[in-house]
């Protein structure tokens, strides 16, 4: 019978090598999938993600299994991810480089505040060319906003997962999640 | 959760996440409002075409991504604070080994103040301020100088002996 993800944990933290590999293998795409929505850069989601590797095997004995596995090691991706654009700001800023984000950390939304492009009405739009846009509008969320869509629609987590996972209250990723899909929704309809 | 407007919660209603009394009230909404509606069916849609549509990340060879992974685990964190406060310990000891063996290197080198040859101590401290070195045309000038010294005190110098 295969081990759950918990009992493996577990054995990571009775150190037991074969268990550190096999939870690797398990979740080494997810790592790397939700790393690259946060960083959008391929080397920075390896690296994020392997270091997330590495913290789980320093720290597995803490978990205490209140939790999935699954929540408590993307919290801890999600924490490296963070961590990482936090080191770069702060070079970023040593350096004199500026960050739109960093200017103005509470202005609205980008998203809201993209300008709707033009639309050949002769053309039309295609469920494709829809859909591109659309990630084109998510691009431009805010890295938590990113991770809390990627999250909810691709990894398939709930709210309260979310919430555990980005360190954020529910209402709060209830909020991120709304003013987000709401507003592609709005983009989708303009544009049809 | 009653302060909360009914479209708010339609996200968690299209993905099954409200209970009770909760459900219920949007149920109840949803019944009676034909815009709530259109939007939630909306948002059903968005959300299943986002999971659907999710832009791959790029391709990564797994391989040798577990094989990087395992040497970074043999060799510890690499920003673990052990790491942080070793790496400028050890610049500074490679430093001051590296101005040891240059000095040892040079003539005269690794003799004390009271050495028995000045000249050769003063040539070693004049080489070992590199950037002279990139400076060749001043150092021969002052093998010059130091030529018309000896010519100036060939008068000083003991006469050779008369076999």
């Amino acid at each position: 019978m295969e081990s759950s993800d918990e009992q493996l944990c577990r054995a990571v933290a009775e150190r037991k090598p074969e268990a550190f590999d096999l939870l690797v293998e398990r979740y080494q795409e997810r790592a790397y999938r939700i790393a690259w929505s946060i960083v959008r850069d391929r080397e920075e989601a390896k690296d994020c993600s392997q270091e997330a590797f590495l913290r789980l095997h320093e720290s597995a004995g803490s978990f205490a299994g209140q939790s999935k596995f699954s929540t408590w090691f993307y919290r801890i991706v999600v924490n490296c991810c963070l961590d990482q654009q936090r080191r770069r700001r702060g070079w970023r800023r040593l350096l004199g480089w500026r960050d739109r984000r960093d200017e103005a950390p509470d202005a609205p939304d980008p998203v809201e505040q993209a300008a709707a492009p033009f639309a050949d009405p002769a053309e039309g739009l295609d469920t494709e060319r829809r859909m591109s846009r659309v990630w084109a509008l998510v691009e431009e969320l805010s890295p938590q906003q990113r991770a809390a869509v990627t999250l909810s629609c691709r990894e398939g987590l709930s709210t309260k997962d979310i919430a555990a996972v980005l360190s954020l209250s529910e209402a709060t990723v209830r909020v991120h999640l709304h003013r987000a899909l709401n507003t592609l929704r709005r983009r989708i309809g303009d544009e049809a | 959760m009653k302060d909360i407007h009914v479209d708010e919660l339609l996200i968690e209603h299209v993905r099954g996440e409200l209970e009770g009394a909760e459900a219920a009230r949007v149920d109840a909404h949803l019944a009676a409002c034909a815009e709530c509606r259109a939007a939630r069916e909306q948002f059903a849609g968005l959300m299943a075409d986002l999971a659907r549509t999710a832009p791959p990340p790029p391709p990564v060879h797994w391989g040798a991504y577990r094989v990087e992974l395992r040497r970074r685990l043999e060799r510890g964190s690499s920003r673990d604070l052990g790491g942080w406060l070793l790496r400028p310990a050890a610049a500074l000891v490679a430093t001051a080994m590296v101005a040891v063996l240059v000095y040892a290197g040079l003539p005269g080198g690794l003799r004390g103040p009271g050495a028995q040859d000045p000249l050769a101590l003063d040539g070693s401290v004049l080489a070992s301020r590199l950037d002279m070195i990139a400076r060749l045309d001043v150092v021969q000038q002052l093998d010059l100088l130091e030529d018309f010294n000896v010519i100036n005190e060939l008068d000083e110098l003991p006469e050779p002996s008369k076999s």
